[in-house]
């Protein structure tokens, strides 16, 4: 059970292809280069039959668009947010299609690893941090940090709440991404391995393991799906509500 | 004794993180029911505090893994 734990892990974690290279691509690049490929493919076909009335792989690609737009940019930063839908799109587009290829069992999801998600993480870091300097100017932007109406002797530790709450952000994210994607991975290898434990000591209870397991295996598929698509959301909808708190920075 | 300590920083980190959750599910369900057209908005708010909430649960999860491993 352990040694079979440990191949999991192993498994899961990040291989280089080549181990004298100093850039050497790894398991993990492999499949987020991939992801990023499908992600090119997909938009190229849906636009190119562009119509007024869009019908199949065009019209998916509308709706999902559509939603971006309207159910992330717009519904958190107003129309002003607009603007910011390029880098807004491009975040939910490039994390969903690589945690959507992890759930087709070869594949590796590219989100998987902390260095795809922390990178993001640190992205929309500087950008929201650039966007509310560039708005209000640096003076006015740190000064916004402290509540008008804070007593003067409250302010140094208000301050300093808020210069740790948004130092964590990064953190947060990055973390949140890759953790859900490889904790689900890890659990299908879990029940895939209770699975083989139950064939190779074939007794009663392994009778009863057996079929829970691989039930357990199509559940946890489904929910990886839904999963999936529920971390793109939060990472792009989080990196919306930054941006939009950067905006409004020197409004009270 | 590290496994202990990583099967608690997950379990003790769950506990909190479930009991938030919960929280969180049943208010928003209650606000829905009160007002149905505020649906929208309420589950977008939603989406943000749930994210926020997994996160703490999820850093007990790497905490076990680090532990685990050192």
């Amino acid at each position: 059970m352990t040694e079979k734990i440990g191949h999991l892990l192993h498994e899961l974690s990040v291989l280089p292809f080549s181990e004298s290279a100093a850039f050497s691509l790894t398991n993990y690049t492999f499949w987020l280069l991939v992801g990023i490929a499908l992600m090119i493919v997909f938009f190229v076909v849906a636009s190119r039959k562009a119509s007024l009335v869009p019908s199949g792989i065009g019209n998916l690609a509308e709706a999902a668009v559509d939603f971006v737009r309207n159910g992330i940019v717009v519904d958190v930063m107003g129309p002003e947010g607009k603007k910011y839908f390029p880098f807004i799109g491009t975040i939910f587009f490039f994390v969903l299609f690589n945690n959507l290829l992890g759930n087709i069992p070869p594949a590796l999801p590219g989100t998987g690893t902390v260095g795809t998600t922390f990178t993001w993480a640190i992205i929309v870091f500087i950008v929201y941090n650039g966007i509310g300097i560039k708005k209000v100017g640096l003076g006015r932007y740190i000064k916004s940090f402290i509540p008008s109406g804070t007593p003067g002797w409250l302010a140094p530790l208000i301050f300093l709440l808020e210069i740790i709450s948004h130092l964590l952000r990064p953190f947060t994210l990055g973390i949140r991404l890759f953790a859900n994607m490889y904790a689900g991975h890890i659990m299908l290898g879990v029940f895939a391995i209770f699975a083989a434990l139950a064939i190779e000591h074939f007794t009663p209870v392994g009778a009863i393991v057996l079929p829970l397991s691989f039930l357990m295996q199509i559940i946890l598929r489904l929910f990886e799906l839904a999963v999936a698509v529920l971390q793109a959301y939060i990472f792009t909808i989080l990196t919306a509500v930054y941006i939009s708190g950067a905006l409004h920075a020197g409004e009270h | 004794m590290s496994a202990l300590g990583a099967a608690l920083a997950f379990g003790l980190g769950g506990i909190g993180a479930a009991i938030g959750l919960a929280i969180v599910g049943a208010k928003t369900i209650e606000s829905m029911a009160r007002q149905p057209e505020m649906a929208g908005r309420l589950q977008t708010t939603m989406f943000i505090a749930l994210g926020m909430i997994e996160a703490i649960a999820l850093l007990g999860f790497v905490l076990a893994f680090v532990l685990n491993a050192g």
